[in-house]
């Protein structure tokens, strides 16, 4: 929707209600310089029960008076409102749309369905246009011959498969990273092998939330270090958000161009144990993934059997997000405030509701795009794209259902599975939902 | 409500009224009714000069569009009638909390706002020795349910400001207020050009216009409220902010330009304006008046507890 100017604000607001005194306010409400309507008055507008002129006499009045216009929204039955979502972009984005005209939000953008649609085309545009000038690049499926040779010299590993990145790195640039990348694996090996022998461990130390999988593997953690050329302090390159990794995941997967490095199981049994492939990768470049997944490659492919690869191999699968979605990811934060759920896009310079029940909410708790939300009396609401639809839940078990105040939700879980929620309510009772919340236990 | 003596007629009419609202019920008897329809009838119609001649038949259709049933329980609660108010309670009591959790959001504050609602209706503060329910100011206009929620959001709207008025130093530098950005000069700020041209922009929308853009912009009400309030669909008020919004630009610009600026000026003008925007909608919406709002004839409840949450409808 449209802004409008600052000083439409400025005249609406200075407006006072004095100016404008509808006739029929009852006398005993008649102040030397207020006339409110009654509540007799108010209520009948808002249930829509006055007469044409009694109405228009009353707008007049609530046009210029705020305080009215609040006792009618705050009179209004709180039945309707239960669980009102932010119905769309364009609800979401009102708060910004006031304040950030310089800064030429693109969701604000977004919201104008005619513009929606010219992204649409847009979009269309681009890739008609990619199809048109490079047809047979991406047609080549398999990895470019650099690749190839790598993967020959790597074996008898089976040699990862790079899927066509998105990203703009051509065979060049790649042979570039490789042979840096050469050099890399022996300054890692060298340092692991330092580390190693001084018994020191290079643990990450990123405080991880629920859900994150932290590398163990102490040679990926070398590696890293080598890698991001950041000061040898540790797991740094581990320390990413942990939602942000998630979202990336999802990004990835989503759009089909997930270089999927998995190892596959070699004859080198040290690099069995638990293969896991989460994203370990910071908001980075998609090029210094690819350099991670060379090195990583090459790397076991030159030292098969060595003590390092054991334990938990942490396979880096390289992330080749959209920027949009670590946007997207990172700016979205919630508050409660006066029982009312609010999110912010812009990192909270502008906030609006997200949800409102018909009791004070008191808690959230996010993981990904579920949401949850806990309020008074056993409210619970949990949106799982967001927080743009919302849903009430009703945790029970053998006829007895959560009534307490929500004081407290955690939810944890990887990006796959259903998410465990624990809810902390009143009466130190603890409901706890292993499936996203279609059944519960009580504690 | 015309004599019931004047004629049969009316007298039938004031009769059916008395009937239909089940007053008898409550130990009202029809004289009384047609009183207190006679004094609602003076209060809607007399004040205003145009309608002082308001047929007998248009003074019927007003009677009968009442909340009959409501008005004779609201009535006879005030005037004690012990059954009336066994129903009053038993039909509102338990909604009246629910009405103040709504409103406050806070589970002490609506307590608390419940109990002096309920104290007011049963007229606990005598003044002049008299009990006096404020149930008495029912009118039958709308539902009785919502006047009590709407009497509800008035002291609490009152309550709200006398608190915020109070907060304490330290309070303010709990949430930062001391570190706000200062609000530029008014007079400085805005050009009295473009003052005028918004004026005159915003006087020629219908007030149900202004409502809705004050609503909207100012008080942050979603399309829903404003729609429910408008007894429209949330739709057509998405639409007519935008038509709003596009229109006051397009005429805040001509009224620039016809004051003497070019187009880019006044493009400018507007534009600079928007930049300069600093602004809690939320804090700023609530209109320091020095007479309290909603003045009350019966009695004023003192803010019992103005500490805690006292802001707890600020935005961040």
């Amino acid at each position: 929707m449209t802004g409008v100017p600052k000083i439409v604000y400025d005249r609406l607001r200075a407006a006072r209600p004095e100016r404008a005194l509808p006739g029929r306010a009852l006398p005993e409400r008649t102040g030397p310089e207020l006339a409110h309507p009654d509540a007799n008055l108010l209520t009948a507008f808002a249930e829509q029960a006055l007469s044409a002129a009694e109405r228009d006499g009353v707008l007049e009045h609530l046009a210029l008076c705020g305080d009215c216009r609040e006792a009618i929204a705050l009179a209004l039955p709180a039945a309707d409102i239960v669980a009102t979502p932010v119905a769309a972009a364009s609800e979401a984005v009102r708060a910004t749309k006031i304040t950030t005209k310089a800064e030429s939000n693109w969701l604000t953008a977004f919201s104008r369905p005619g513009l929606r649609w010219a992204a649409l085309a847009a979009g269309v545009a681009v890739v008609a246009a990619v199809l048109l000038v490079r047809p047979g690049k991406l047609n080549q499926a398999p990895p470019p011959p650099v690749n190839q040779q790598v993967a020959t010299a790597a074996q008898p590993v089976p040699g990862p498969q790079i899927a066509p990145s998105p990203i703009p790195s051509s065979p060049t640039g790649q042979s570039a990273v490789l042979t840096k990348s050469d050099e890399a694996r022996q300054k890692a090996e060298l340092q692991l092998s330092r580390k190693l022998k001084a018994g020191q461990i290079v643990t990450p130390s990123h405080q991880a939330e629920p859900g994150i999988l932290i590398a163990g593997n102490k040679k990926d953690s070398a590696q890293a270090d080598n890698l991001s050329a950041a000061p040898a302090t540790g797991a740094r390159a581990f320390a990413y958000d942990a939602s942000t990794s998630r979202r990336t995941t999802e990004a990835v997967e989503a759009s089909g161009a997930a270089p999927a490095v998995a190892l596959a199981p070699s004859a080198e049994g040290n690099l069995m144990a638990r293969n896991e492939t989460p994203a370990i990768e910071k908001a980075k470049p998609a090029l210094q993934g690819i350099e991670a997944n060379e090195q990583q490659k090459t790397e076991t492919a030159a030292a098969p059997g060595s003590a390092t690869s054991q334990a938990r191999n942490v396979t880096f699968a390289a992330k080749l997000a959209s920027p949009a979605s670590q946007v997207l990811a990172h700016n979205v934060t919630w508050t409660i405030t006066a029982g009312v759920l609010q999110r912010s896009l812009d990192s909270g310079q502008s906030w609006q509701n997200a949800l409102r029940a018909d009791r004070p909410l008191l808690c959230y708790a996010r993981h990904d795009q579920d949401v949850w939300a806990g309020g008074q009396a056993g409210t619970l609401f949990h949106s799982a794209d967001g927080g743009v639809t919302w849903a009430q839940v009703r945790p029970s078990i053998r006829a007895q259902q959560l009534g307490s105040d929500v004081t407290h939700i955690d939810v944890r879980g990887d990006a796959r599975g259903p998410a465990q929620i624990v809810v902390s309510a009143g009466n130190n009772e603890i409901w706890s939902s292993a499936d996203g919340g279609k059944t519960w236990e009580k504690k | 409500m015309p004599k019931p003596a004047e004629s049969g007629h009316a007298a039938d009419v004031a009769t059916d009224l008395y009937e239909r609202s089940g007053a008898a019920a409550y130990g009202v008897g029809a004289e009384q009714f047609t009183a207190i329809l006679d004094e609602i009838l003076r209060k809607y119609f007399d004040p205003v000069p145009n309608s002082a001649h308001a047929s007998a038949e248009q003074k019927a259709d007003f009677c009968a569009g009442l909340r009959l049933e409501e008005l004779a329980l609201a009535r006879a609660c005030a005037a004690g009638n012990e059954r009336a108010w066994q129903d009053f309670i038993s039909r509102y009591r338990q909604k009246l909390h629910g009405m103040a959790l709504h409103i406050t959001r806070d589970g002490a504050h609506a307590a608390e706002l419940a109990d002096s609602l309920f104290a007011d209706l049963y007229g606990v503060n005598a003044r002049d020795g008299v009990r006096r329910s404020k149930l008495v100011f029912y009118t039958g206009r709308g539902s009785l349910e919502g006047w009590l929620r709407t009497v509800m959001a008035q002291e609490f709207i009152n309550r709200y400001r006398k608190q915020r008025r109070t907060v304490s130093l330290e309070e303010q530098t709990d949430e930062g207020v001391q570190f706000a950005a200062a609000d530029p000069d008014p007079a400085r700020a805005s050009d009295q050009r473009l003052e005028a041209a918004t004026d005159e922009a915003l006087a020629e929308l219908s007030s149900e216009d202004r409502f809705t853009l004050a609503s909207y912009y100012l008080d942050g009400r979603t399309l829903a409220e404003i729609a429910r309030a408008l007894g429209l669909h949330e739709s057509s008020v998405s639409r007519r902010l935008d038509r709003l919004a596009t229109g006051l630009r397009k005429r805040i610009l001509a009224g620039l330009r016809a004051q003497g600026m070019s187009h880019a000026q006044a493009t400018e003008a507007l534009e600079a304006d928007v930049r300069d925007m600093r602004l809690n909608l939320r804090s700023r919406l609530t209109q320091d008046y020095e007479a309290t709002t909603f003045p009350d004839s019966s009695r004023k409840v003192p803010a019992r507890d103005p500490g805690g949450g006292s802001n707890n409808r600020q935005k961040p």
